[in-house]
């Protein structure tokens, strides 16, 4: 791709899809991003994403049924659930049924995921976070991958910064690559456009929305958090996580044990030190002292909850005056 | 019997560059054959490809030794 003048957002097609701005809003569980959020996005012109990670199959069913009444005119909305979740199968059938837009997951591999997606004519994306996952993605038969470097919040799947594995990924793969992790800005989206990604996932900026389902102070977490707040946490999942430091981070620092209230068995292999799926419950119900806040690296610099459509506005200002 | 385990055998030898004398029936790939979770995929879908079949994700994870893999294929044919 050339260093050239680039003045307007590229057009990013997933099969069918054909946002009007090439961003996508990153799946964020437990609560955080539902029909509300991802329906906002997709008015926008972005592409809205539901995540299905810790609600219940009827919930998921209202919210997809929700957002998709909101959407006026073309949008797009799709559902995020986590494959090392038990009910991973079920509610990704859940979301083929109520014909989403597609299904995108992370936090390892699904075979079915791609047959399923084949049989219903439904894109399926794949957050990757190496190029040998993402050609095995694309032999899989997936529609787009999702680059997620270390910048992100919530799991990580990698120690690597963004820009080092997107270069690696946008040569590996032909399909369409979304650069993920710590994008906060226009100029980043035009970063990641020339090192020839087709668009970017934006997760931690939409948090800090109106729209976002989050309550107010999972927001006011994002808008006061500084550098020194954001914390490395290893959870249940057998994976690292990015969270903003509160009474909660600092009672799981050490390796005791926290006890467990009510153990469902949500996760495939859990290593049962605390209950993740229970944090992450209590900081969407509001708790954000006693619950687990995941945020991407650069949520201080957040200052404001902003309306979904003057984030996307900002963005591609910023992108345009860029170049 | 023979057949499938000499497939398998190969399939392993060539995808994890181990020797044909270490792919015993209860070695694990990951423990004893030096396979990532990522491997394990890729060997699944050689396997589906090698034998003609699907194996779901559920099957898939349950697969830990060579023994497991063998017996698998060896149920479903």
């Amino acid at each position: 791709m050339k260093w050239g003048i680039l003045l307007r957002f590229p057009q990013l097609r997933i099969g069918h899809m054909k946002p009007r701005f090439p961003i996508m809003q990153g799946g964020m569980g437990v609560g955080i991003s539902l029909s509300g959020l991802s329906s906002a996005v997709a008015n926008a012109g972005g592409i809205g994403t539901i995540s299905g990670t810790g609600i219940n199959i009827e919930d998921l069913r209202f919210h997809i049924r929700k957002a998709k009444a909101s959407i006026k005119g073309e949008g797009y909305i799709g559902v995020n659930v986590l494959f090392a979740m038990n009910d991973f199968a079920e509610k990704m059938k859940a979301a083929i049924e109520e014909k989403v837009d597609f299904i995108i997951s992370g936090a390892g591999i699904s075979r079915d995921m791609y047959s399923w997606g084949k049989e219903s004519g439904i894109p399926v994306i794949s957050i990757v976070s190496s190029a040998r996952l993402a050609k095995m993605s694309e032999r899989l038969g997936a529609s787009a991958v999702v680059v997620e470097g270390n910048e992100a919040g919530g799991h990580l799947g990698t120690e690597r910064p963004l820009f080092d594995i997107l270069q690696e990924v946008v040569e590996a793969v032909k399909i369409p690559v979304i650069a993920a992790g710590g994008i906060m800005t226009g100029r980043d989206i035009a970063h990641a456009i020339r090192i020839g990604a087709s668009g970017v996932q934006m997760g931690t900026r939409f948090v800090a929305s109106h729209e976002c389902d989050a309550p107010l102070s999972f927001k006011d977490k994002y808008v006061h958090a500084k550098q020194e707040d954001i914390v490395m946490v290893k959870t249940t999942v057998g994976l690292e996580g990015r969270a903003i430091k509160n009474h909660f981070t600092e009672q799981i620092s050490d390796n005791k044990k926290v006890k467990i209230k009510n153990c469902i068995d949500c996760l495939k292999n859990c290593s049962y030190r605390f209950c993740t799926m229970d944090s992450l419950i209590t900081s969407m119900d509001g708790d954000c002292e006693n619950g687990l806040v995941f945020a991407g690296a650069r949520v201080h610099e957040i200052k404001e909850i902003l309306p979904v459509q003057t984030i996307i506005n900002n963005l591609k200002a910023e992108y345009e005056a860029f170049d | 019997m023979a057949e499938v385990l000499e497939r398998v055998t190969k399939i392993i030898v060539d995808r994890l560059g181990v020797e044909e004398s270490e792919v015993k029936l209860e070695a694990s790939f990951k423990d004893d054959l030096g396979a990532d979770s990522l491997d394990v995929v890729e060997l699944v879908m050689e396997l589906e490809d090698e034998f003609d079949m699907e194996i779901s994700d559920d099957d898939a994870e349950k697969i830990a030794t060579v023994g497991d893999a063998v017996n698998y294929i060896k149920a479903s044919q």
